[in-house]
């Protein structure tokens, strides 16, 4: 889960710093919170929660993904104000492995043991110290598939059915021919929102990005992944395909709601950020389809127990209860969440799962069907001092305020010293 | 005995509050930035290693710290001149004899109270490229819609009118006390010696205010360096536009610091900052001794 950028985030920073820190309720019952960033889906599961354990009052804290995040570092950097239960998404994860210090070994309260549950690579990711250490359970992952305007298709005479769409893009190459086409036959509105969704999704289906999987040396300058991606959503962006609109930003809502732009790389977690943003006088426009390039992996999340909190234990005990398969099967029919669980994306309940928002595209059997042959991009340490750098360079090709080579050697130049 | 103990300690005691208070959280955290800035220090595991001067040195050859440098003084030109000159007129119109003076000068102030956030929501709003209302009302001249982001000069001039929006009417005010304060005499005198009012203004009005003209420079400078929250909303992200065209110091120093984690490095650039301030603010004190001790 994923989400960026919305601009109340000093205000809602400072409720976080102000507001944190765990204890006992009034009516003395323990109380825990857990800190989330955009839609988690959580609120119905605490009530369960709390009928099942009496003692236990749970409180939901939902921020944006920076405020969030933020919120976060500061605490673990100040020792006070972090919830009991935190959300971290998976691109700050490389990045706290680093400081394992903040957090609770999960495996001292058994964690290890549940292993099994996750797709190996979701578990992965959220230990450290080569398997020891036990830092997240995971929640949900971010399987890739395409969201498309039916209308907007229609306009432009290109098919509207889900798999003659997903027959016209086995590649990005002919996705940019869709967009070519696109461009000329339905004026007036763009064919994806903007350079960095494109670009994102292009490298997130690469094993490798910045840094090499092995020894995390910075490979940036010379892995080919990094520059095709760049060229692609480059060339995309230099020849106005996109609506210029950075993903969750208020006129990337705007742009949603009044059908600017037709294509959106859907991470599942999106499905929820569109039906948020576009309200229910959009629904039944959009539908969903296959990627350009095959399956990927965008983003997801792991639930962490900061170590200075004072009730390790129960936090534990909430967040092994929140991740387990039950409530990611009930998640994912309730709001789409994805589940990070084989056991759970192979249930029949969820691969016959349609969203009526989109059209009833059968949304379990895309993301689900996708799940298995997922390779998670390697993320290197010191992954958020690069990234930046490419967005930022592709903006510049959108903005048209430099050419794609141009910004390519810029971009390439900043990330050299980024990591120096 | 205990009458001359009270007489030598509670002074101490009644002006401790203010010491207090300045040590825990102007000294203290001073001295731990500075500590903080000789080491490569990061925000989540500490400090890493004794560094000495590094960071400094890495910090006066970085190219970034300068073009935040430069956008910072660029920012303050574009925001500062106007705003002062504005709030100089603002001031002499309100300097005369007015019908419900209070809520004139109520009306002047109100844009300061307004919270900074809300101040650059909406006008990150209004500089919108799709829908924004600047963009709506140029394009009945025949403009086409225009990003007001993507150039230095016009991400600079969208920053500086959220700046002049909330200063002007606080200037004004200040410059309105001033004025006051100028003998109304001197004014009556050069009236009788036949002189305009425009040439009473500038060769009473202005003189008698110099020291508060000074004043508000020197203060708007400070303000103008540690500019953060106008351009940090006008864009997405701290970087100040998608080639930092206006990113200003403080920002810089939140993305090394909070972004990248480098605190060690984001307290070295507090330090310069808090070196220029100093230095303006010397420069200031300096001045205005002259100036006063001349009139």
């Amino acid at each position: 889960m994923r989400r960026s950028y919305r601009p109340l985030w000093l205000v809602t920073a400072l409720v976080l710093v102000a507001g944190c820190g765990g204890g006992t309720s009034g009516d003395g019952r323990l109380r825990l919170t857990v800190a989330t960033f955009g839609e988690f889906g959580y609120e119905s599961l605490f009530e369960e929660y709390e009928r099942a354990h009496p003692g236990v009052d749970v409180v939901g804290r939902v921020a944006d993904f920076d405020a969030h995040h933020k919120g976060l570092i500061t605490a673990l950097a100040t020792g006070n104000g972090a919830a009991d239960v935190v959300a971290v998404e998976e691109q700050y994860m490389p990045r706290l492995r680093e400081s394992t210090a903040g957090f609770a070994d999960l495996a001292k309260f058994g964690a290890s043991g549940l292993r099994d549950r996750w797709a190996p690579w979701k578990w992965e990711q959220g230990v450290a110290d080569d398997g020891k250490v036990v830092l997240g359970l995971g929640t949900d992952m971010g399987g890739l598939a395409m969201c498309y305007r039916r209308d907007l298709f229609e306009r432009a005479g290109l098919p509207t059915d889900r798999d003659a769409v997903a027959a016209l893009w086995p590649t990005w190459e002919q996705y940019a021919e869709v967009a070519d086409r696109f461009a000329r036959d339905a004026p007036g509105a763009a064919f994806v929102d903007s350079v960095r969704s494109i670009y994102t999704a292009v490298l997130n289906q690469a094993g490798e990005s910045y840094f090499a999987r092995a020894g995390d040396s910075f490979i940036a300058d010379t892995n080919p992944n990094v520059k095709r991606a760049f060229d692609i959503a480059g060339a995309l962006g230099a020849s106005g395909r996109t609506a210029k609109v950075n993903t969750f930003t208020q006129p990337w809502n705007v742009a949603i709601n009044q059908g600017g732009f037709a294509t959106l790389t859907c991470p599942a977690w999106m499905l929820a950020q569109i039906k948020d943003a576009g309200g229910p006088a959009n629904s039944g426009k959009w539908d969903v389809t296959a990627i350009p390039g095959g399956g990927g992996n965008w983003g997801g999340s792991y639930l962490t127990v900061p170590a200075q909190g004072a009730h390790q234990r129960e936090a534990y005990q909430l967040a092994e209860w929140l991740t387990a398969p039950e409530q990611q099967r009930k998640l994912f029919v309730d709001d789409g969440i994805l589940p990070s669980q084989p056991e759970v994306y192979r249930d029949p309940v969820v691969l016959e799962h349609k969203d009526p928002y989109f059209s009833d595209a059968p949304v379990g059997r895309l993301f689900a069907a996708s799940s298995d042959t997922i390779r998670p991009n390697y993320r290197g340490v010191r992954d958020a001092d690069v990234r930046p750098v490419f967005g930022r360079a592709l903006g510049r090709v959108e903005e048209g305020s430099q050419s794609i080579d141009q910004a390519w050697e810029q971009a390439v130049r900043e990330a050299r010293d980024a990591v120096r | 005995m205990f009458a001359r103990l009270d007489r030598k300690v509670t002074p101490y005691l009644f002006v401790a509050p203010f010491f207090v208070l300045f040590a825990t959280f102007g000294v203290y955290p001073l001295a731990r930035t500075a500590w903080m800035s000789l080491h490569r220090w990061d925000l989540l595991t500490g400090p890493v290693r004794f560094s000495g001067l590094a960071n400094y040195a890495h910090l006066f050859t970085d190219p970034l710290f300068y073009n935040a440098l430069a956008n910072t003084a660029s920012i303050f030109v574009v925001s500062t001149v106007p705003q002062l000159a504005a709030a100089l007129g603002i001031a002499a119109l309100l300097d005369r004899p007015l019908r419900g003076r209070t809520a004139w000068h109520g009306a002047v102030l109100l844009p300061n109270l307004v919270p900074v956030v809300a101040v650059a929501l909406v006008f990150t709003q209004l500089f919108g490229r799709d829908q924004g209302f600047v963009t709506w009302v140029l394009t009945w001249f025949g403009a086409d819609p225009f990003d007001w982001q993507a150039h230095a000069w016009s991400a600079h001039l969208g920053v500086a009118v959220m700046v002049i929006w909330r200063w002007t009417g606080y200037n004004a005010l200040l410059y309105l006390a001033a004025m006051q304060a100028v003998p109304r005499e001197l004014h009556e005198a050069a009236a009788l010696d036949g002189a305009s009012r425009a040439r009473v203004f500038r060769s009473v009005t202005l003189p008698g205010i110099r020291p508060t003209l000074l004043f508000t420079v020197v203060v708007s400078a400070i303000g103008g360096l540690q500019l953060f929250t106008e351009p940090r909303l006008f864009g997405v992200g701290s970087s100040g536009g998608n080639d930092r065209q206006f990113q200003t110091l403080v920002m810089y120093l939140y993305e090394n610091g909070f972004e990248r984690f480098d605190a060690g490095y984001a307290a070295a650039i507090s330090w310069v900052l808090f070196a220029l301030c100093a230095v303006l603010a010397s420069v200031n004190a300096v001045l205005v001794r002259r100036l006063v001790g001349r009139g």
